[in-house]
């Protein structure tokens, strides 16, 4: 069976525990105003506007594995794995069921990446070959959440709910950026909403990054949003006073300067350690 | 934090000693070494040169060392647990000398066209690059040495001319260790003048006790942990006075006797034993292990070794130490070593991997016994302290070159292998040549008068360490290179085999012309492009491993046409610079003459993503594999160090290479700002120090074309 990737990034450090390899998977169901890869939401193959590069190719099951089973004495030595991420990989759903069938079966920790927008009975299947849901939640307001990702998030919400109660774990990544998506009262709701999970096991802030735009120039793509800003430290710190105190809250940091490598879909930062 | 204030102080004064290195030397691209300049007034005037301004031979040596130790300038530093610093190399004092070429008085001109044909560094007149065995020097003293040494004179006096050289060479000994001895001698009166004008009374208090040892140990061996220090530093810096030798031992091993008893007597607490550990480590980078397997195959890890690390800890400074990573280690010991590196951003300390390394010894035909024993003692190499002779990291062929040459002859891509392969042969056997012409010549060039003295077998042969008195004999070569020739052969065959996107005659025309003009431009970045050595699953990296096998395959198991045993491995040193000037454009894209790839480390932008995880596996997979490294070279982002389970993902990465092979791994943790700013105006930060390759210096005393060697390797890392 075949799918198609935008990219596989090796040796990743934050797209769930340890070292990881990343397979990014093509098309998103969300336009996320904020998007890092706005390369990735369109299922098709892309090609750059001025240079040669191509975003995107078909590639075999069997193809993906060899290149996450490179790291697989990494894996083991720092409890890390694999992480399927996009775009979003639920749009390829019987890829990514076969992917994490695969992994799963050689031993290899499975993370998939989602923003939760997909039919209930694709979470219910993948429940039993993952093992760490990375989970995007990006605005607790419906209307708001509709605006800045072209979706409704009650989808989402269920969802999550859903996986919360079947006893999936799971860590809740959450884009901020100024203005948008980080008011106080977001970040209450935000707060409150995650209280009442079982069972997070953490909760992630992504600040926001302009990366995705000079990507969208570089793919002829035209942003909805121009202007956003990169949260400050005291923007940092404020979300830290919100959500900090929840235990398994990992703390927002500034993106550094001259950080290697790329950052998912999400806007996480990828270190290459 | 009895020490605290005082360990500042040396630090400071540390610092502002190589700014004035900087200013009145210029760039010094290699190793600190811990030197000091002697005063401006002082005047060098060797006893022994020709006209020519050279000297060879025993007693030559010896005079001119007797004499720099008898004159040596004493620096005292009443803060200071020792006695002195060393200033003056007198192997460099030779008229032209040069790094990459040594004075050599007998002539090999019938080897030159070959070398310089493969641009090879061929190790012919280098001196020390084997390890000391410091027990020897600790259980006798100098007082015991000059004994030994006497009585094996007196042996061979009756020899006649047989033995002629063998008393030649106890005389010059002899000479030596008086040399050192009256160094000693006024290094202890030094201490004992200060003392009259030191008014604080701890610090009077330790020049009396300074200069107690020192008077002391010009006779008797040492009996407690200062004293043992004292011992050390004093060997290191005479043998650094004699030829830059920096190879340390097993430093944990050889002073947990004195530990142990000094405590067990009350005399030391274990702040005392970090100051000591602190002193000797700021008096001179010397390459030391410290953890690791005993012979016996038992941990060596004890109190010392951690006291040993966290006095590295508080240096601050350039610093040489290596932790063996083992299956049987205290992993303590390791956990705190990378949590200090990640903590104090000074490239140190190193980490090295046992299981390989022993594996791989031990294909030589040598026990587990003696493998165990091989340990991390310089730059990216291994040695039997007292054991072994080796030449290591001195011998090098560029392998690009050798590509070159093998690929101007080429008329297809069916012909480049074969040719590559003839032409490789062509060069072990030349430097193999050049390595009997030095083992037959170098005892009358530069005997190793201060390495045989701690070494199993020169004195008691009476035969010099390099000519018959070491117990081994494992001579390393090392390619240099590999990333360049592996992504060379990788993109013609990706290029023109595969895509049929280019011809050969197209990337051979191209790059004869260095790539000139539009047309070139557009070869070279097709070439560029293709996948690399690093990316996993290339071409590149198919050519990586099999570049690796023609190594092993010319190399490990063979001898030099004397008989001596060969050891390969994959190393520039610092040398791509050199290397790269002697090469014209090369098919990975590269243009003529830039620099060649570091060690075994994949070029920049070897995947997009830099990941850390391909850069291990890919090295990995290079390893010769017969107990000498492939080092990998790792340049870490601050970004790492700031994440709150950084030192699990280090040690996961680092165990995962250990895993596939690896053995030896060279960290940087940089803060890439602070190196480009740094870049831009090295008075910024006198005390940035940065991990060249196996050694690390002061950012700023590096020229600014050594400079980019290490900015290079993190602008890769940049989105």
């Amino acid at each position: 069976m075949n799918g198609v990737v935008f990219d596989i990034k090796r040796g990743c450090v934050k797209d769930g525990p340890g070292l990881r390899t990343s397979v990014f998977m093509k098309g998103c169901p969300l336009k996320c105003v904020w998007c890092h890869n706005p390369e990735s939401q369109s299922p098709a193959i892309q090609r750059a506007v001025a240079t040669d590069e191509v975003c995107g190719r078909e590639m075999s099951v069997e193809e993906v594995m060899g290149e996450v089973r490179r790291d697989k004495v990494f894996y083991s030595a720092s409890g890390g794995g694999a992480t399927f991420t996009g775009g979003e990989p639920t749009m390829q759903f019987d890829f990514l069921m076969a992917l994490c069938g695969a992994a799963k079966a050689e031993g290899i920790h499975v993370a998939v990446d989602t923003c939760g927008f997909a039919p209930r009975e694709c979470f219910a299947a993948l429940l039993p070959c993952v093992d760490l849901f990375l989970y995007d939640l990006k605005c607790m307001d419906a209307a708001r959440h509709l605006e800045f990702t072209g979706v409704p998030n009650g989808r989402i919400i269920g969802n999550l709910e859903f996986l919360d109660s079947a006893g999936a774990k799971f860590w809740i990544r959450c884009p901020l950026v100024p203005g948008l998506n980080d008011s106080d009262a977001d970040l209450a709701a935000l707060r409150d909403f995650t209280r009442g999970l079982r069972n997070m096991e953490k909760l992630e802030i992504c600040p926001y990054h302009p990366l995705g735009l000079e990507k969208c120039a570089k793919f002829g793509l035209s942003p909805r949003y121009a202007g956003m800003s990169q949260p400050t430290a005291a923007d940092l710190a404020r979300y830290n006073a919100f959500l900090r105190p929840r235990e398994g809250c990992a703390p927002a940091r500034p993106q550094a300067m001259n950080a290697p490598a790329g950052r998912t879909a999400t806007g996480k930062e990828c270190y290459a350690i | 934090m009895r020490y605290a204030l005082r360990m500042e102080r040396l630090t400071a004064r540390k610092i502002e000693q190589t700014r004035v290195k900087q200013d009145r030397l210029g760039a010094r691209d290699e190793d600190d070494y811990g030197l000091v300049l002697p005063p401006a007034s002082f005047k060098v005037e060797l006893p022994v040169r020709d006209a020519t301004g050279q000297w060879s031979g025993p007693r030559a040596w010896a005079a001119n060392f007797r004499w720099l130790m008898e004159n040596h300038p004493c620096y005292i530093d009443p803060d200071d647990a020792i006695a002195g610093r060393w200033m003056f190399m007198l192997s460099r004092m030779r008229l032209g000398y040069q790094l990459s070429r040594s004075n050599f008085a007998f002539d090999y001109s019938h080897l030159e066209p070959l070398q310089k044909k493969y641009d090879i560094t061929t190790g012919i007149g280098k001196d020390a690059h084997f390890a000391p065995d410091y027990q020897i020097g600790l259980d006798l003293g100098w007082g015991g040495l000059l004994e030994k040494v006497r009585a094996v004179r007196l042996k061979f006096s009756a020899g006649g001319e047989d033995a002629a050289y063998s008393v030649e060479l106890m005389d010059a000994e002899e000479q030596a260790i008086l040399g050192v001895q009256a160094w000693m001698r006024r290094l202890g009166a030094a201490a004992a003048d200060r003392t009259m004008t030191e008014e604080d009374p701890e610090r009077r208090a330790n020049l009396e006790e300074m200069a107690r040892i020192c008077l002391k140990l010009v006779d008797r061996p040492p009996e407690t942990l200062r004293e043992a220090v004292q011992w050390i530093a004093v060997f290191n810096m005479a043998s650094r006075t004699y030829n830059r030798d920096g190879a340390g031992g097993q430093l944990d091993e050889l002073l947990r006797p004195y530990y142990v008893r000094d405590i067990a007597a009350g005399l030391i607490t274990d702040e005392d034993a970090e100051f000591y550990c602190f002193c000797l480590l700021l008096n001179d980078p010397h390459y030391y292990q410290i953890g690791g397997p005993a012979a016996d195959g038992t941990d060596q890890t004890s109190r010392m070794s951690y006291i040993i690390l966290e006095a590295a800890s508080k240096l601050k400074s350039s610093c040489n130490l290596t932790i063996r990573v083992w299956d049987g280690m205290d992993r303590a010991l390791y956990r705190r070593g990378v949590e200090i590196l990640l903590a104090n951003r000074l490239g140190y300390p190193r980490f090295s991997g046992d299981k390989a390394l022993v594996e791989g010894f031990m294909k030589n035909g040598y026990s587990a016994e003696l493998a165990r024993q091989r340990i991390a003692v310089g730059c990216n190499w291994m040695s039997l302290p007292g054991l072994e002779y080796t030449l290591n990291d001195v011998v090098k062929i560029n392998i690009a070159k050798v590509f070159e040459v093998a690929f101007a002859e080429s008329a297809s891509w069916e012909e480049l292998e074969a040719n590559y392969r003839k032409h490789f042969a062509a060069a072990v056997k030349v430097t193999a040549e050049g390595i009997d012409f030095h083992l037959d010549h170098q005892y009358l060039n530069e005997p190793e008068l201060m390495l045989n003295l701690l070494s199993h077998g020169p004195i008691e042969k009476g035969l010099d360490v390099s000519h018959g008195g070491a117990t081994y004999y494992n001579m390393a070569i090392d390619g240099a290179g590999l990333a360049v020739v592996a992504d060379s052969f990788g993109a013609i065959e990706q290029r023109v085999v595969d895509e049929k996107a280019l011809s050969f005659a197209e990337v051979k025309d191209a790059v004869a012309s260095n790539f000139e003009g539009d047309a070139g431009e557009r070869t070279r970045k097709m070439l560029d492009s293709a996948g690399r050595y690093g990316a996993g699953g290339t071409r590149a990296d198919a050519w990586a491993v099999k570049l690796t096998e023609i190594l092993d395959g010319e190399i490990a198991g063979h001898t030099t046409p004397h008989g001596f045993k060969l050891i390969p491995g994959w190393f520039t040193w610092a040398d791509t610079l050199r290397f790269g000037r002697a090469v014209g454009a090369t098919p990975n894209g590269r243009r003529a003459g830039e620099p060649i790839s570091h060690g075994a480390n994949p070029l920049p932008g070897f995947r997009k993503d830099g990941a850390l995880t391909a850069m291990a596996a890919a090295i990995a997979s290079v390893q010769p594999g017969y107990g000498n490294t492939a080092p990998w070279q790792l340049e870490v982002d601050i970004g790492l160090a700031d994440d709150e389970r950084a030192v699990e993902k280090l040690m996961a990465l680092m165990d995962g290479h250990f895993a596939l092979g690896g053995t030896l791994i060279n960290i940087n943790v940089v803060d890439a700002e602070k190196i480009l700013e740094a870049d831009r105006d090295p008075s910024k930060y006198p005390d940035l120090v940065v991990r060249v390759t196996g050694f690390t210096a002061y950012f700023n005393s590096l020229s600014p074309a050594f400079r980019q060697l290490v900015v290079k390797r993190l602008i890769r890392e940049a989105v």
